[in-house]
């Protein structure tokens, strides 16, 4: 099973927060309210991490394999 | 040694400082007391040889060329990966960083050197589009470029040649930066999801290097491997550009081969201080760090450090290399580009964090989880720079951090050994 980057777009990222409760499991909120990204996505949590790319308010999450 | 090339003034900052002086050097700079005009070049060398595609490859690999604007990543990697239809090749000679002039004094002092590198490239890559980043607060060196490029339609230069102006801020060189700016849109960084050579310039495959990466181009498809390596050393052939105390008093530009010593280009006085060494997103090294040290990627790697894009900057006489990296730390977070989550909020964070620090009001576990948070979360490397010198401040002082930090730092004591 291959393994996905959970990768922000850091000017698009307007700090909303909904991926972190989308996805707490690899998401957390720094004290500004952005992401962190704990861990590469892979397993179950695939399927969340796409609902979470496709909930982000201005499509600043997107998933890549590593090259 | 460092004779001083009075035919070629240097390009001056609009507003800037002391103007540096360029030394004449053995490979790129060397005749610049010539001038910068091509029949002059010309004279001189003869017409550059514009090698295939896969000689040019062989070349830069047999000589270990690496890009000059910092990351020093292999340049036959980054040409072969660029090498496929409707390549676009971009010069940046930009140049952001307060402490560097090395590319404003070679593209104002050996235009045609760098532009025989484009040429080369641009030759070898099957494209005639080459586009010549300048910033805009060298007047002058546009000048210099334009007389330069006219120079060559004259004599029959087939290339697409263009000239844009960066904007004068840290971040503008950074490579997504200049394609926007070569884009038309606003010359700030932005998240990059494959790298340049693959999809750059209007999703075209885009060999984009630093100014002087051209002109090691120019002197090598000149000189081939061979005559490359009559300067350096085995493990690192050929030469480097270095910018002196760039940002301060008597700044220089030299050329000089890997392997030379650096007292040969700093004074007993300035070894025996702290020396940042990598620019404003560099390393500190202690004076004990820098005996024996040689300009060398090998030597500089050893002592934790990375040459960067050749900014060497002593500090100044009774200065505080805290209180100093406090004011660089202040200046770069007014520098982001204000975009980034992390950045925006975490380089002021940083900057008041190592303010309070040196006042003795502060903490270093303060300063480090900012450190932690600003790492890798931006669409540059902007705070990863500013973590790096913030990092290093911690790394190589860190009694003079403890004493900052509890309030005992006998002010003007310095740094020795
Ligand atoms: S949901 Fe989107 S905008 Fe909001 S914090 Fe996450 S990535 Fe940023
Ligand atoms: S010990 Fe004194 S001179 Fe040294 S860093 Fe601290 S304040 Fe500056």
């Amino acid at each position: 099973m291959s393994e996905h980057q959970l990768r922000v777009d850091w000017p698009a990222c307007k700090g909303h927060g909904l991926c972190a409760e989308l996805l707490p499991e690899v998401i957390s909120l720094d004290e500004w309210g952005y992401p962190i990204v704990h861990e590469p996505v892979k397993g179950e949590v695939l399927a969340m991490a796409r609902r979470a790319v496709k909930a982000c308010p201005t499509l600043a999450l997107r998933l890549t394999l590593p090259a | 040694m460092t004779a001083v090339a009075t035919a070629c003034p240097p390009a001056v900052r609009q507003g800037g400082g002391p103007v540096p002086v360029v030394s004449e050097g053995p490979a790129l700079l060397a005749g610049i007391a010539q001038g910068p005009g091509l029949a002059a070049h010309l004279n001189r060398l003869g017409p550059a040889p514009r090698p295939s595609l896969g000689a040019l490859v062989d070349m830069a690999r047999d000589v270990d060329l690496r890009g000059r604007g910092g990351a020093g990543f292999p340049f036959a990697t980054k040409l072969s990966a660029a090498a496929r239809r409707r390549a676009v090749v971009v010069v940046n000679a930009s140049e952001g960083e307060p402490g560097s002039h090395k590319d404003a004094a070679l593209i104002s002092c050996a235009p045609h050197v760098v532009l025989d590198g484009a040429a080369a490239v641009a030759r070898a890559l099957r494209t005639q589009e080459v586009h010549i980043v300048v910033s805009s607060e060298h007047p002058s060196l546009r000048r210099v470029v334009e007389k330069a490029l006219r120079e060559r339609v004259t004599a029959g230069e087939c290339l697409d040649l263009r000239l844009h102006d960066a904007a004068p801020r840290f971040v503008a060189g950074q490579a997504q930066a200049v394609l926007q700016l070569l884009a038309g849109r606003e010359n700030l960084p932005v998240t990059a999801w494959q790298p340049e050579a693959v999809s750059g310039h209007r999703g075209r495959p885009t060999l984009l290097s630093n100014a002087e990466t051209f002109a090691q181009i120019g002197h090598l498809v000149r000189v081939g491997s061979a005559g490359y390596a009559a300067h350096g050393t085995a493990g690192e052939p050929g030469t480097t550009l270095v910018t002196l105390r760039g940002d301060g008093w008597a700044p220089e530009v030299r050329e000089v081969a890997h392997g030379t010593p650096l007292a040969d280009l700093l004074d007993e006085a300035e070894t025996s201080r702290p020396l940042l060494l990598g620019g404003y997103h560099g390393t500190w090294l202690r004076p004990a760090q820098l005996r024996g040290m040689t300009v060398s990627r090998s030597a500089i790697a050893a002592a934790g450090a990375t040459l960067g894009a050749g900014v060497m900057l002593p500090l100044a006489q009774g200065r505080c290399p805290l209180v100093r990296t406090a004011e660089l730390v202040e200046y770069l977070a007014g520098q982001s580009a204000r975009r980034c989550g992390p950045c925006l909020n975490g380089l002021p964070a940083m900057a008041e964090a190592v303010r309070a620090l040196v006042h003795g009001e502060g903490s270093v576990r303060r300063v480090e989880e900012l450190c932690g948070l600003v790492v890798r979360r931006g669409a540059c490397a902007h705070p990863d720079g500013t973590a790096r010198l913030v990092a290093s401040m911690m790394q190589r002082f860190p009694a003079e951090v403890q004493a900052h930090s509890v309030g005992t730092c006998r002010r003007g004591r310095e740094v020795s050994g």
